[in-house]
């Protein structure tokens, strides 16, 4: 009887079934958010949720049907508007897997900070997704548009964003916990990379536009916008956002376009750079050192060069120092001038190395200091490789 | 009186391990950022160091009464009624550290992993193995912890391998920012938890065998355990900095959710929570089980094992009402945790073995 009892009693604690569970089937997957201006004074988020039987492997039928919905709803808060989905939506947004936030340029002008509080408190949502501006266009119309190749609109931009900041360094990867960092610190300031859409967007919308061969419109990254603490000021252009990348070491490859010293044009590309920023404070005034150890390949000859000699490498590894050199100052100074916004960390620099100085000038840094800091460039750069040929097999005939 | 068990020197040092990490391992990296920010490592290595004192103290405490108890050590100190009363008072302590323990694990898990779950089925279900542990006596517990430990490291040294690629040593610096200030005051906040705790261990003196050697298991436990707590705040500030640690709750989960190898290892921190539930549930363990020694030998009872489940009732609803919310929680074990804990860990320790070397010497030189 005793042992009958005490059976039961800890069936009913296991039979009772779990608090917490959500089964799959429940769950309203969701891969981007979006955020918006809505009317007066209210967000405006968007949900992409993934059906998850339209992107198994092929079962047959059903293909032409949009892997994605979209849900967007209105709130004073974002949680309330998050939440507010459930009335459109079947599923209940569900954030873990979330790729990619979007927020339009013209909420990020009126500033960001407020709306990452629920990004990093409430506990489904992880920090490992990418935070892109929507540059002149609304987040809402941008998570509208069909993507080619990748059938999730959400991991299309995922993947395109984190392989062009590596690859070609015009864009830049940011995820939560480092924009936080960057929005707290005060010697460093935050940038994301902007996302736009590229012609029509009303037949971007609709499903037939990838079913060209060539879509008729689609979404590109393109440069990067300059914040001041949570705020957005204005888009790098390509120099600049390029500079940018290659000093806070986010490349891995790029290519860079050199003039031959014979006229013409050569390619560079580099393979691996590594950028230190020192920071130091002489007498009473602050400076800058910017040390970039690069090394790379010539990837491509248009010019008359003979590259069996050993004297035309170090040519092109000079004619390459000078050129990026003056790029790369000339960057820094259009930044320094036109956004008085310190997105180079070149007073958290200041700090390391001098944190008494730093506490007297912390306050004042963008608008005083960083504006007139001196800022030396040395370029190391170690052409290795020519590729697969030497010369040119035009290099006889340009003779 | 009680049944005789028997715990060896190297179960005692398993037993040590599992009880500094602990909840400490979750908790610590915020608290010691709160103050020191990037110096919190340095906080945390000068509060192991410092906390070998206390380690000194308490094995030679055990030392001079090897076959008591702290029960039975202070009513020959303070005498019979002045001792019951000391000892209640120790009882309270680590039974209000029960529950604010229990109460720690079910915040944990109510906020990252079973938010909708009520805070009362984790506690429930976790304070019955606790009884369970206890009912089987602290032999077994401590021969369970040598299972364990190794389990605890391979999790440990998991994140702290996988989590290296995402470190930056920029966050580290710069070192001794604001002076030694901050870092001397994270450190006071830092002995409270855990190492003025180590205290508890005074119950478990008179089981152990060959109680003369304890105080090298004891210290090499301590530092093993401790230099966990460091690495795991040191690697926590590398990868989010200190600013961010600070606003974390659970930072050393936080890194954990970090973790992504090649797109392929992540997601794992579920794995790693696993670190917490089985220190925790030790060191849970031990106080409880102390606790219940404490109250036998002050009532002066035959047997332990029938205290322990209205004891476990009452450390649930202690946990319960303890603490209002975790705002709450978290100002009390980082603001008033540790003057608290100094009464019990050091003074009264203190006064105790003071008075012990007194009387020897009176009874040595009549």
């Amino acid at each position: 009887m005793k042992r009958c009892l005490v059976v039961i009693s800890i069936l009913s604690l296991l039979l009772s079934g779990c608090w917490s569970r959500r089964e799959l089937n429940e769950l309203g997957i969701t891969f981007a958010l979006g955020l918006d201006e809505g009317k007066n004074g209210n967000v405006r988020v968007t949900a992409q949720m993934v059906d998850p039987g339209m992107i198994a492997e092929k079962t047959g039928g059903g293909g032409s049907d949009s892997p994605v919905t979209n849900f967007s709803e209105e709130g004073k808060t974002v949680f309330e508007a998050v939440r507010k989905i459930t009335k459109d939506s079947p599923r209940k947004v569900y954030p873990a897997h979330l790729r990619i936030l979007i927020i339009s340029e013209s909420l990020a002008k009126k500033g960001i900070g407020h709306i990452l509080d629920i990004l990093s408190r409430d506990w489904e949502v992880r920090s490992d997704f990418l935070i892109v501006i929507a540059k002149k266009q609304r987040a809402e119309q941008i998570l509208k548009i069909a993507t080619p190749i990748e059938k999730i609109p959400a991991n299309s931009m995922y993947q395109s964003l984190t392989i062009t900041s590596k690859v070609w360094a015009q864009s830049s990867a940011v995820v939560l916990d480092k924009l936080i960092q960057e929005i707290v610190s005060k010697g460093k300031q935050p940038v994301l990379s902007g996302i736009n859409i590229v012609g029509n967007i009303k037949e971007g919308k609709n499903i037939t536009n990838i079913q060209n061969i060539t879509p008729n419109t689609y979404l590109k990254f393109d440069n990067v916008a300059v914040f001041h603490i949570d705020k957005l000021i204005g888009w790098l252009n390509d120099d600049e956002s390029k500079t940018y990348n290659l000093l806070m070491n986010n490349v891995f490859d790029t290519v860079v376009n050199i003039k031959c010293p014979s006229g013409g044009k050569a390619v560079i590309e580099i393979i691996r750079s590594k950028t230190k920023i020192k920071g130091k404070v002489v007498g009473d005034k602050p400076n800058a050192k910017v040390v970039m150890n690069m090394e790379g390949n010539v990837g491509e000859v248009e010019c008359n060069i003979d590259l069996t000699k050993p004297h035309s490498i170090a040519q092109l590894e000079k004619v390459f120092k000078q050129q990026e050199t003056a790029v790369i100052s000339k960057s820094i100074k259009d930044v320094q001038r036109k956004f008085q916004s310190d997105i180079y960390g070149f007073g958290e620099a200041v700090h390391r190395s001098n944190p008494k100085y730093w506490s007297k000038v912390e306050n004042d840094w963008d608008k005083q200091y960083f504006v007139n800091l001196p800022v030396d460039i040395k370029i190391n750069i170690k052409l290795r490789r020519v590729g697969t040929i030497g010369n040119s097999f035009m290099q006889p005939l340009r003779k | 009186m009680l049944d005789k068990e028997n715990i060896e020197l190297s179960q005692f040092k398993t037993l040590v391990i599992i009880f500094t990490i602990g909840s400490s391992v979750l908790v610590a990296p915020s608290i010691l950022a709160a103050d020191a920010k990037q110096d919190a490592w340095l906080s945390a290595i000068l509060g192991v160091s410092i906390s070998s004192l206390f380690i000194l103290l308490y094995s030679s405490l055990a030392m001079q009464f090897p076959e008591k108890t702290l029960a039975g050590v202070n009513e020959i100190i303070f005498g019979k009624w002045m001792g019951k009363v000391v000892s209640l008072s120790y009882f309270s302590y680590f039974f209000v550290i029960s529950a604010l323990l229990l109460r720690e694990i079910g915040d944990f898990l109510t906020t990252h992993i079973m938010v909708a779950t009520p805070i009362h089925a984790i506690l429930i279900l976790f304070m019955t193995v606790v009884i369970f542990g206890t009912r089987l006596g602290i032999e077994t517990v401590s021969r369970a912890g040598q299972i364990f430990l190794p389990l605890i490291f391979l999790l440990l040294g998991t994140i702290v391998l996988l989590i290296t690629p995402q470190m930056y040593m920029e966050n580290v610096l710069p070192v001794l920012e604001k002076g030694i200030k901050p870092v001397l005051k994270a450190t006071f906040h830092f002995l409270g938890l855990p190492f003025l705790e180590f205290v508890v261990f005074l119950m478990l003196t008179p089981k152990i065998n060959n109680l003369k050697k304890v105080r090298k298991p004891f210290l090499v436990g301590m530092f093993i355990g401790g230099f966990s707590i460091v690495t795991i705040t040191f690697v926590a500030i590398a990868v989010l900095g200190a600013s961010s640690i600070e606003r974390h709750i659970y930072p050393s989960y936080a890194i954990a959710r970090k973790i992504s190898l090649g797109n392929f290892i992540q997601r794992i921190e579920g794995m790693v929570a696993g670190i917490w539930f089985i220190s925790i549930y030790f060191k849970l363990t031990v106080f409880f089980y102390s606790s219940t020694l404490m109250l036998t030998e002050i009532l002066q009872l035959r047997e332990y094992r029938f205290l322990t489940l209205p004891l476990g009732m009452i450390t649930i609803l202690l946990s319960i009402v303890g603490s209002r919310d975790i705002t709450y929680f978290n100002w009390m074990i980082s603001v008033a945790w540790t003057p608290y804990s100094l009464t019990f860990g050091l003074f009264l320790p203190l006064l105790t073995l003071c008075i012990a070397i007194v009387k020897k010497k009176i009874a040595g030189n009549p």
